[in-house]
């Protein structure tokens, strides 16, 4: 388990990493806290001719709360950081608790937000998190700046559609109406495990009615998703037994889950189904300030 | 001794004056240097020159090697050499267990795959380069051509022997064995009720922190071969290095340095070591192999993987009238060195019956050789699936007989006046405290009360459940018993040389060997206690084949018993050998003096000499001691310690669980056991090792799975399919030790390392049935097998 010989680059700002990564021809790879990289080098799944190093480029280490009551991160911010930053925890609670899911300790000290959405794994948090919050992401290219919707980034498993020689700098998470309810499920043998299935829910309690419904969820999927059905399902009335119970069945009905040693797709079905039922009740008691009753 | 009254008798005094040290709770002394980064592992090993190794693998599960193209590699720069198994023909003479053992057919271990392959992950070519990073850069580019064969994968089928792995066998079957006693067929005609079924523990693997790693050195002048091993059994590898090279043994040495962890599975030699060695020696330079995880999950030998039926008869007020069993054990492509494919399937049916009286008992049980990694040692050995399938049998009778599941067990366990029981299997239980340990974990849990509460939480909807079960082991086995049946080595003695050197210093030697569970400090408890001396007096060494003439190491619960017996005897030799001396130069009679803390004194005066002041009278000072007291008093002892039989232990285990009806996780809410390990060394190290064979008793019992596809390809290669336990998983518990009466085996110990991982599985596996109201068949009981079983 050692890795393939490769060149090493180490960047100092995003154009040299740019330049290195167009440099080498789409034979180069960009190694932040290589959580994900360094394994899939040491198992020779991967020969990149050179790795481009990131961990030097300190502009992209931050995170901004911005003016509108939204988020700017950079890509090379830790897990670690977003797991105890009090911007994320006062504006994006749902984000700061997906976040205690997201691997161990070790892990998150180096892992990096850049890193997993560039990696794209179907069963990783960050991924549907930015899905779940419409995120924008700002990639950087030879040909300058380019900003996507977190929708679009993600082509499938393990894939996105950044370029050879893009490299992803910002993520940037609009704001979220406050207050809002939320809930986030996520089910794993192991703690800290990639999930068998996440289930995430933000929603407001207008006049009674559930209203500004976003529900995501992932490891049922080649990439995580929103459900439109299962959103329109609980929109515009209270939330209910009968209204989970729709929602639910709209989440069962529009997932494709893969199998795995893990899992069937018959029990992920079943699993995401259950986790979306729980991470709704978790979003509504908070919403209508009985967060106490909330499992 | 001043604090003390004058008025006290003498002997009274030395009472309270003697610091108990057996049974105290000693910090591990080996911890500082393991815990600071300064112990030495063999990974840690580095040697002028020294070479590395990796090896080209088996893709193929079964295929005959028509050609092996090694040119490429040999043209990497660094590449030192390249070798395939001709290379070692003349070298190498491949180790064969045989075995007395009834219908046993043996197999070879080789040094590299011959001709054809036998599973995934064997090695077939060997690598040699200037650092580990070439030599698998080398390896990628070895062309071999395979013709698949036929790949059985499932026991079940390949008992046909339609298809053979080893043609000189004749036979898959490497064992077919049966054992019983009294009528069954009448205990089954009479019984009230009759339950059981088919059973199934799945493949595992021990994955000890450290991986397997071996440093070996020829010294080309003096012919001498030094190997360095993560091994638990130095001794038995440097016997079977000696033959393999054609070498005697006084020019083999082994080293099993510091070793993170075994569990069983580093008791076996491997085909790695004798290449490393064959390199090394054709070299004239060292050669380094250290296993990385990858190979470790298909090079290393794995564990239980049985497939048992198997039936208990009870008469109506639940008394068990008769057991059935056959059992059929996937042994993997090769019988293991030296403890052969009988071990692991035997071990099911000699424990079977458990800790109950089994009037009749019929098993037989066969070791079949399929193309899948060789299964070996690990921790509790043929006892976890014994007693899972034991233990799931006397639920089921409960049940079917209507009688709660811990009175069930009261009634059909052993009863003290009952020892010695001879089991169904022939197995003797001496005097232990099945009925205490049970007790102790009832009104642990507070079972009663807990069985009221469970009621209550499932009227709320809750999947609450609870299990209890009880076992049997037999630990610290004598030269009567061989560890494994009819394999060729002594494992029934060990051998302690202590002695104190001219500076006063005391040198414990021993022939076995640490593999982490803190020997180097129970050890030197035992020798301070019958020494008299303190424990920071005695220097352990262990794990050094140079050391002594024989020894073989740590497994079957035995380096407590078999060292620890061995240390008490030579202990005490030394200590009326320095008596005496010292009586001497002192002046005064041997029956006058006593030894505490490395003090010699005579109690009620002030004289008194330390340890090092009579070694230095005894070795330097000419002229003190007549001629005859420094050669016939040596103030060192070397004694071997036999206990001819071995002597049970055993422990009963409580799991209350809950599982949750959405995800079909299961939470383990509570955990108790109680152990009888007879006379406790070190309370911590004895609640460490029962803490430890617990979490890996919840691996076995809900995450860990070593998985093949019918084409024999492991689907579970790496850390992230084959799930281990976490911190997290492994369940807060209230571990106890009981000491009923202690065996009459010349210390008072009993054997203890494996024990926690022999109850875990059956007490969480009857916890889950008793939730979920079902029957479990098969661990590790995973989310999709629970969701499936229940009608999902």
């Amino acid at each position: 388990m050692k890795p393939p010989p490769f060149t090493y680059v180490a960047a100092t700002s995003v154009a040299e990493a740019v330049a290195a990564l167009a440099a080498h021809d789409g034979e180069a790879k960009v190694i932040a806290g290589g959580q994900s990289l360094v394994p899939m080098l040491n198992f020779r799944l991967l020969a990149p001719a050179a790795l481009v190093d990131i961990n030097g480029i300190r502009e992209l280490d931050f995170v901004d709360a911005t003016a509108d009551g939204g988020l700017r991160i950079g890509a090379l911010t830790r897990h670690y950081t977003l797991l105890t930053s009090p911007d994320v925890a006062e504006r994006f609670p749902v984000l700061g608790e997906a976040m205690r899911h997201v691997a161990h300790l070790a892990i998150r000290n180096r892992g990096t937000i850049g890193g997993s959405l560039s990696h794209a794994d179907p069963a990783a948090e960050l991924p549907m998190m930015v899905t779940l919050l419409d995120a924008t992401l700002t990639v950087a290219g030879p040909g300058g700046e380019r900003q996507l919707a977190a929708a679009d980034f993600f082509d499938g498993a393990l894939t996105t559609v950044l370029a050879e020689d893009e490299l992803l700098t910002t993520i940037t998470l609009p704001p979220l109406p406050q207050p809002h309810g939320w809930g986030f499920h996520e089910f794993a043998q192991r703690a800290g495990d990639f999930a068998l299935a996440a289930a995430a829910v933000v929603l407001t309690a207008d006049d009674g009615a559930a209203a500004n419904v976003r529900l995501a969820v992932m490891g049922v999927d080649e990439n995580p998703s929103r459900i439109a059905a299962a959103e329109a399902a609980l929109v515009g009335q209270p939330v209910s037994d009968d209204t989970i119970a729709a929602a639910a069945a709209a989440v069962r009905e529009a997932v494709d889950p893969p199998e795995d040693l893990h899992g069937s797709a018959t029990y992920r079905r079943h699993l995401v189904g259950g986790l979306v039922e729980r991470a709704i009740r978790d979003a509504w008691a908070r919403a209508t300030g009985n967060a106490g009753g909330a499992a | 001794m001043d604090n003390l009254p004058e008025d006290l008798p003498a002997d009274l005094n030395l009472m309270e004056m003697r610091p108990k040290i057996i049974g105290a709770r000693v910090q591990r002394v080996e911890d500082p240097r393991l815990l600071t980064g300064t112990g030495q592992y063999t990974a840690d090993i580095k040697l002028p020159n020294m070479a590395h190794l990796a090896f080209r693998r088996s893709e193929m599960a079964h295929a005959t090697i028509d050609n092996i193209d090694v040119s490429a590699a040999l043209a990497v720069p660094g590449v030192i050499a390249v070798y395939t198994a001709e290379d070692f023909y003349g070298q190498i003479t491949p180790p064969r267990a045989e075995s007395k053992t009834e219908g046993f057919h043996s197999t070879p271990i080789l040094p590299l795959a011959d001709g054809k392959v036998r599973h995934v992950g064997e090695v077939v070519v060997a690598v040699v380069a200037e650092s580990r990073y070439i030599a698998e850069d080398a390896a990628e580019h070895i062309e071999i051509d395979f013709t698949p064969l036929p790949v059985i994968a499932d026991p079940r089928e390949a008992v046909k022997n339609e298809v053979l792995l080893h043609d000189d066998a004749g036979t898959n079957v490497l064992v077919d064995r049966t054992f019983g006693r009294g009528e069954v067929d009448d205990a089954f005609s009479q019984a009230a009720h009759i339950v059981g079924g088919d059973f199934r523990t799945t493949r595992k693997t021990a994955s000890p922190i450290e991986a397997r790693a071996a440093v070996c050195e020829w010294d080309r002048g003096r012919r001498t071969l030094t190997l360095w091993s993560a091994t638990q059994v130095p001794g038995v590898i440097r016997d079977t290095i000696g033959d393999v090279f054609g070498l005697s043994g006084s020019h083999v040495r082994v080293i099993a340095p510091d070793v993170g962890g075994g569990f069983g599975c580093k008791t076996c030699l491997y085909p790695e070591e004798m290449v490393a060695c064959a390199a090394a020696i054709k070299l004239g330079q060292p050669v380094k192999w250290v296993s990385d995880r990858m190979e470790d999950l298909v090079g290393t030998n794995q564990a239980f993987d049985e497939y048992v039926h198997a039936e208990l008869a009870v008469d109506a007020e639940g008394h068990i009238l008769g057991l059935r069993a056959d059992v059929v054990g996937d042994s993997g492509a090769y019988s293991i060195y030296p403890w052969t494919a009988a071990l692991e399937p035997v071990q099911v049916i000699s424990f079977l019956p458990g800790p109950y009286r089994m009037p009749a008992y019929a098993a037989r049980t066969r070791a079949v050789a399929t193309p899948k990694t060789p299964l070996g040692a690990y921790r509790g050995i043929g006892r976890p699936t014994a007693t899972f399938v034991m233990e799931r049998l006397v639920d089921l009778a409960a049940r079917a007989a209507g009688i709660d599941p811990v009175e069930m067990r009261r009634r059909n366990l052993v009863q003290p006046h009952e020892f010695p029981y001879r089991t169904g299997s022939g197995l003797v239980w001496d005097r232990v405290g099945f009925i205490e340990s049970l007790d102790a974990v009832t009104d642990s849990i507070g079972y009663d009360d807990l069985r009221a509460e469970q009621l209550k939480m499932r009227e709320a909807g809750r999947k609450v459940g609870l299990g209890v079960v009880c076992y049997a082991e037999l630990g610290g086995i004598g030269s009567r018993i061989a560890v494994a049946p009819g394999m060729p080595i002594n494992t029934g003695v060990e051998t302690a040389n202590i002695r104190i050197d001219a500076t006063g210093a005391i040198t414990a030697n021993f022939g076995t060997a640490s593999n982490g569970q803190g020997l180097e400090t129970t050890l030197a408890q035992v020798v301070a206690e019958e020494l008299g001396c303190r424990v920071e007096d005695v220097e352990i060494r262990h794990g050094d084949t140079s050391l002594m003439a024989h020894g073989s190491g740590s497994y079957a619960s035995r380096s407590a018993v078999l060292a620890g017996g061995a240390a008490t005897v030579s202990a005490r030799e030394v200590r009326a050998n320095v008596l005496k001396v010292a009586a001497m130069i002192m002046e005064v009679a041997e029956s006058d003096i006593d030894m505490v803390g490395s003090r010699i004194y005579v109690p009620g005066t002030d004289r008194e000499m330390t340890l090092k002041q009579v070694a230095h009278t005894y070795y330097q000072e000419m002229g003190r001691l007549p001629k005859e007291v420094r050669e016939e008093v040596p103030l060192e002892s070397t004694r071997s310690f036999d206990p001819y039989l071995g002597t049970a232990a055993c422990a009963s285990h409580a799991a209350l669980v809950e599982v949750d009806p959405v995800t079909w996780g299961v939470k383990i809410l509570k955990y108790a056991a109680a152990e009888d390990c007879g006379r406790i060394i070190n309370p911590d190290v004895a609640d460490g090792q029962m803490r430890g064979g617990i979490a890996q008793g919840v691996g076995v019992a809900l995450l860990e799975e070593i998985i093949h596809d019918e084409d024999g390809q492991i689907l579970t290669a790496s850390l992230v399919d084959y799930v281990l336990p976490s911190a997290v998983e492994v369940p807060i518990m209230d571990v106890m030790h009981v000491e009923s009466e202690n065996p009459d085996n010349g210390t008072g110990f009993r054997g203890l390392g494996e024990g926690g991982i022999i109850g875990a599985p059956a007490a969480i596996a009857n916890a889950i049935a008793d939730a979920l109201d079902i029957d479990i068949r098969e661990i590790p009981i995973t989310p999709e097998k629970l969701f499936r079983q229940t009608g999902n």
